[in-house]
Order: C-alpha cells, then structure tokens, then sequence
C-alpha cells in the first residue's frame, strides 16, 4: 500500500496559497489517477481543488479548443477509475462538471459537435457500468442526466427500448423496471405512446415476468405499479383472475396472495357497494388470504393482522355473524 | 459469534479509533473523518458510554475543521467544507452542548446558500444534488433554532418529487427508492411537519418487504441484506409507526451476529471488517428494537433522545418498549 504523505502537504500548502498553476493541476492528477487503486478518489477536496484550479488559473489561458480538450482527459481519466470504484459519488460528480463545462466554440458546428461526440461517449459509458453492474444506482441516475441534457434528445422510446432489453436480461433487474416506470410516464404524458394499448403489452411483459420469476419482488411492484390505485374495474378483475391462475399453480406464493388481497380491497374500496354479498363475499376471501399469509410470512404477520382488523371491524358493523 | 451486545468491546473499539495515527486506514479515512467522529460519539450515547472520550478534545478537533472561507465544517482539518460534515459538526456539538462555541449565523447562510431554486440542496459550492443533503440542511437548521429561515414550500416540493410508486424516494427526482434516501426524505418531512406528503400502508408494505429470511434488511428490491439498513429502514418505521410489521427477533439476531465478538465493532454482515458506520447504524438499530440496557435514540435527528426532547424538537415518533 502507497500513501503518499509529501504529495498531500504538498497539495494542501499549495491550494491555502491558492497556486493555480499547471504543476498544481499535475499534482492532483498524481494523487487522483496515477494510483487509482490505492490513492483515494473520495478525498473530496482535492477533486474541489483541481476543479478550482481549471476554472481559475488553466482556462482563463487557454482557448475553447484547449478547454475542450482539458475536459476530456478529465473524462478519460475519470473513466479509469469508475472502473475501480464504481460507487464513488465523487467521480460520478466530477464527469457531470466536466460535462457543465464544456464551452463554446468560436465556431458554432465546433460546439454542436464537441457535445454530441461527448454525450454519446458518456452513454456508451454509462452502458458498460450498468453492463457491470445492472443495479448500480449511481450509473442510472447518472444514465437519467446524461438523457435529460442530450444536446440532441434522444427518443424515448429508445430508452423505454433499453429498459425491455435489461428487463428481458434479468427480471430481477428492478432498477430497469423502474426506470420503465419513468419512461412509460413521460411517453403517456406526451402523448407519444397510447395509454391504454400500451398498457396491455406491459401486463403481457410483466405477467411474463411473474409466472417465470414468482418469488422475486421486482416484477409484483411494476405490476402494482400498473395497477396503480386501481380505478379500473375490468383490469383489476382480469388480473385478479391471471394470479389466481398463478396461484393454483403455486398455492404457497406469498406474492400472490399479497397482490390478490391489495386488487380485492381496491375492488372493494373503488367499485363495490358496501354490505352487498359480492363484497361481503370478497372481504371474507381476504380475511382467508390474509390468515394464510400470517402462517406463510410470520415475519410479517402484523402487517397482515392490522389490515385484517380494519376489515374485521367493518364486517362486524354490518353484520356480525357474516365475520369469520 | 454472540447472542448479547458487547457493550464494552464495542466501546473500547470506538476509543481506539482516533489513536492509531500512523496507520494506512486513519489517512485513507480522513475524507469522512467528521462523520466518524458523530458516528462513534453517538453509538457511545445510545451505549450509555458518552464519557468514553474526552468532550473537549473533541470539541476541539470538531472547531479545527472550521472552513472560514466558506462558513461550513470540513471533513478533516484543511479539507472544504461540505453539507455532510457541517451536519455531523452541528450534531457532535449539540450533544456536547457546545452550539454556542461555533458562528450560527455563518453556518446557517452556509446552508442557506446551497438549496437550488428545485429546492434540493447542493452538497457544497460545486453543485452535487442529493436528498441527502437536503436532509443535513433540514436536520442541521432545526439544531440550530433557524428552521424558520428555511424556504419550507420549495423543500416539500422537491421531496414531493422524489417519491415514486412504491411510496419510496429517490436520491433525486426520477430516482429508484433506496432505504437510506426514504429515511432522509421520511425525517425531512417529519421535522417539517409534513408527513402528510407520505402514502404510509405503501411505504409501510415497501419498508416491511426490505427483511429477509436471515432476519437482516436490505435496501432495496432484490438486494443482500447490510446491518446499516436496519437503521435506515427501522427509523422510518419508527417515524411511521410501522416497527411492528417487522420480525425484531430475527433482526436482532442478524445484528448481534455481525459484532466482531474478539476486537469489538460491528461489520456490514456477519464476517466482513468492522467499521465505525455499522458499529453505530447497528447499535441505533438495536436501541430502536428495544434492546435491554440501551439508551432511546431518536430516529428523526439519529441522536440522543432526552438530548432532542430536552431541545424541544421531539416529533411523534414511536420506537419499540425497551426490554428489561
């Protein structure tokens, strides 16, 4: 192990005498990359000072060109240790100030090209992190930076394309549903991408998911998620009936009898009138799920005792022989 | 392995941090070395054990990181000033009811001078966006009596944004949920009173689903469990009233059998190095369980609770009975 005490009084003599000179950046350069697997990338104020030293003393000698290029060793040099330390924060921040600092060019299709080789680059990037490592939480939101300050945005339907690609990979994969989630949304909003058709492939994608996968968590929360609060009738009742197909199949899935006793109260709550037999019927059969799901889950049992007791206390206020 | 808390190694492991000054691992540190100092001086209190280390070379090393430049704490003496390090300044000094040792008005412009016009906050002068660091800024405000300078609007406005389907937040608007970020988002929202923002059975059912068949918790979908996490998730719990929809027989266990049962301290999972972070993240974890002979932590501030009660900023949070 290598620590070098000298580079760092160094380093600290010259930033309290504010040496903004090019030996000061080469010092930073030292303690930052030249060792990237023994010197640390966390020690924060160095990368603080090597940024004060750019902006300070190096670009204000140097034409838009040089900038350019100064940014992009930085970027290649960040790149190298990324692949050591992947969850670093500061490595991630700095990559994002290069990218904030990208100047302008005397000459304007300079500028526009800079950034477009540039953004490309850094989502070419950003794949192979999540390649590595296809939850790291650094990768994509820095992935979600990358696409929302595009010089030129990239379709969405390119992203949403990226996510069925992850999701297809790895159902377990959770960060990519989420983020179809977030795609999803936007294309809705602008109407990009119809709601209502789309929806039906997503309950086909996700459905996939769970009759392969039905003990990991990740595909039940999209499927939540596209459930939503459950304000249509027909498509609560529809999956209602797919996971209880599910659950013939597989009588001890805690996940489907978690999901089936959430769809029966927003049926309950949403679209059935209180004290009918239908919904007399279909808070009993929760009660049923939820007692099982006590015996099965006793790590959680009193989650499933308190939504119980809700639905015991009405039942008795209608009718107390109906409770069980 | 140990089926008690070592009380007393895990205190003498915390005394011997700060004596090692030659070795490799006190310089690599030296980035989070105020953070270290909070965690070990907390885990201390909730230990019964706050005399364990001198108050005033404490205290006196906390006002050696004073940036004047900036008007905020460093990690390290000569290091900038960051939001991180101001936050476990402001705490080391509270629970040493020292306050009036440091410039609040400086400190509180500090803070001020970091949120964006989102209403997130910026870790330092450089711009790194996190919920994290609006939680420092909500947490150290409110130990400094300044909370009313806070723009209250624009900060649940930017919480409000984080928080996705699974009633999780994100580190930023757009981001997966992740336990550490629901605890900082969940306590903001608690100091500010704002728990309204909160959807509480989702989030409760999200938090609940974070335990695994080996009693320890993770922090996201799909995820290993980490000792950390049980205070990330348990404090959320505790601020939501939802502790018991766990299984706190077997979380105990997870944690107890992560101490490093020769040396003292607690690692991440049972096996791995110790370190100050889940020596402290256990043992809060632990008190918040209810375990015997252990001080209440308040899991709004992670700090002493007669201390935050006695300052008047106890909000309605409920932890477990602790056990005799």
């Amino acid at each position: 192990m290598v620590f070098d005490e000298l580079l760092i009084l160094t380093l600290n003599e010259n930033k309290k005498n504010k040496d903004w000179s090019k030996d000061a950046l080469s010092l930073t350069t030292q303690l930052l990359s030249t060792h990237p697997d023994i010197i640390n990338p966390e020690f924060y104020t160095i990368w603080n000072y090597r940024r004060n030293i750019l902006i300070n003393g190096i670009f204000p000698i140097s034409s838009s060109e040089e900038i350019n290029e100064l940014l992009n060793n930085d970027l290649a040099m960040t790149t190298k240790a990324l692949k050591v330390h992947p969850k670093v924060y500061w490595i991630w921040n700095h990559r994002r100030w290069c990218l904030e600092h990208i100047p302008e060019s005397s000459n304007s299709s300079n500028t526009q090209e800079w950034r477009l080789s540039t953004w490309e680059k850094e989502l070419f990037i950003v794949e192979r992190m999540l390649d590595a490592d296809s939850r790291n939480f650094l990768a994509w939101d820095y992935r979600r930076y990358i696409l929302s300050s595009m010089p030129v945005r990239r379709s969405e339907r390119a992203e949403l394309a990226y996510t069925t690609k992850k999701i297809e990979a790895n159902f377990s994969n959770f960060s990519a549903w989420h983020q179809r989630t977030k795609v999803l949304s936007s294309l809705w909003a602008s109407g990009e991408v119809d709601r209502v058709s789309s929806l039906q492939k997503e309950f086909e994608l996700v459905q996939n998911a769970m009759f392969t996968l039905p003990e990991d968590q990740s595909a039940w929360l999209y499927h939540r998620w596209l459930i939503g609060s459950g304000d249509d009738k027909s498509i609560l009742e529809r999956e209602i009936k797919v996971i209880q197909t599910l659950l013939d199949e597989q009588p001890d899935s805690k996940w489907c009898m978690d999901s089936m006793v959430t769809y029966k109260l927003m049926l309950l709550n949403n679209h059935l009138p209180r004290g009918t037999r239908e919904s007399i019927d279909i808070t009993n059969q929760c009660l049923t799920l939820l007692a099982q799901l006590e015996e099965l889950d006793p790590m959680r049992c009193q989650r499933y005792r308190d939504i119980g007791g809700c639905k015991v206390d009405e039942l008795s206020s209608l009718k107390p022989s109906l409770t069980r | 392995m140990s089926d008690t808390l070592l009380t007393d190694l895990h205190v003498k492991y915390i005394q011997n941090l700060g004596k090692n000054k030659d070795d490799l691992t006190y310089h690599m540190t030296a980035h989070l070395r105020m953070n270290a100092v909070y965690w070990g001086l907390t885990a201390l209190c909730v230990m019964k054990h706050k005399d364990a280390l001198d108050a005033e070379e404490t205290i006196e090393y906390v006002m050696s990181c004073w940036d004047d430049e900036a008007g905020g704490f460093g990690a390290h003496p000569g290091h900038d000033a960051h939001i991180l390090s101001t936050l476990s300044a402001v705490q080391v000094l509270a629970i040493h009811e020292a306050l009036a040792r440091i410039d609040v008005t400086r400190v509180v412009n500090f803070i001020l001078g970091l949120q964006h016009p989102s209403g997130v906050f910026a870790g330092d002068q450089f711009g790194e966006t996190d919920t994290r660091f609006l939680y420092c800024a909500v947490s150290a405000l409110s130990l400094l009596g300044a909370i009313d300078r806070l723009d209250r609007e624009r900060t649940v406005t930017y919480l409000a944004s984080c928080r996705n389907f699974d009633g999780g937040f994100g580190r930023v608007a757009g981001a997966e949920s992740h336990a550490a970020q629901v605890w900082v988002c969940t306590a903001a929202l608690a100091i500010l009173d704002r728990l309204d923002v909160i959807d509480v059975p989702t989030l409760g059912w999200w938090l609940a689903e974070r335990q695994l068949p080996n009693g320890g918790l993770n922090g996201r979908p799909e995820k290993l469990e980490d000792v950390c996490y049980s205070y990330w998730v348990l404090s959320s719990m505790a601020i939501l009233n939802k502790l018991t929809w766990i299984d706190s027989a077997a979380l105990t266990r997870f944690i107890l059998s992560a101490q490093d049962s020769e040396d003292g301290g607690i690692s991440d999972r049972p096996g791995d190095m110790v370190d100050v972070f889940h020596t402290l993240f256990g043992v809060a974890g632990l008190s918040l369980l209810g375990y015997p002979g252990l001080d209440d932590l308040d899991p709004v501030y992670c700090m002493p609770a007669s201390l935050i009660e006695r300052m008047g900023l106890k909000k309605g949070w409920k932890a477990l009975p602790r056990r005799l």
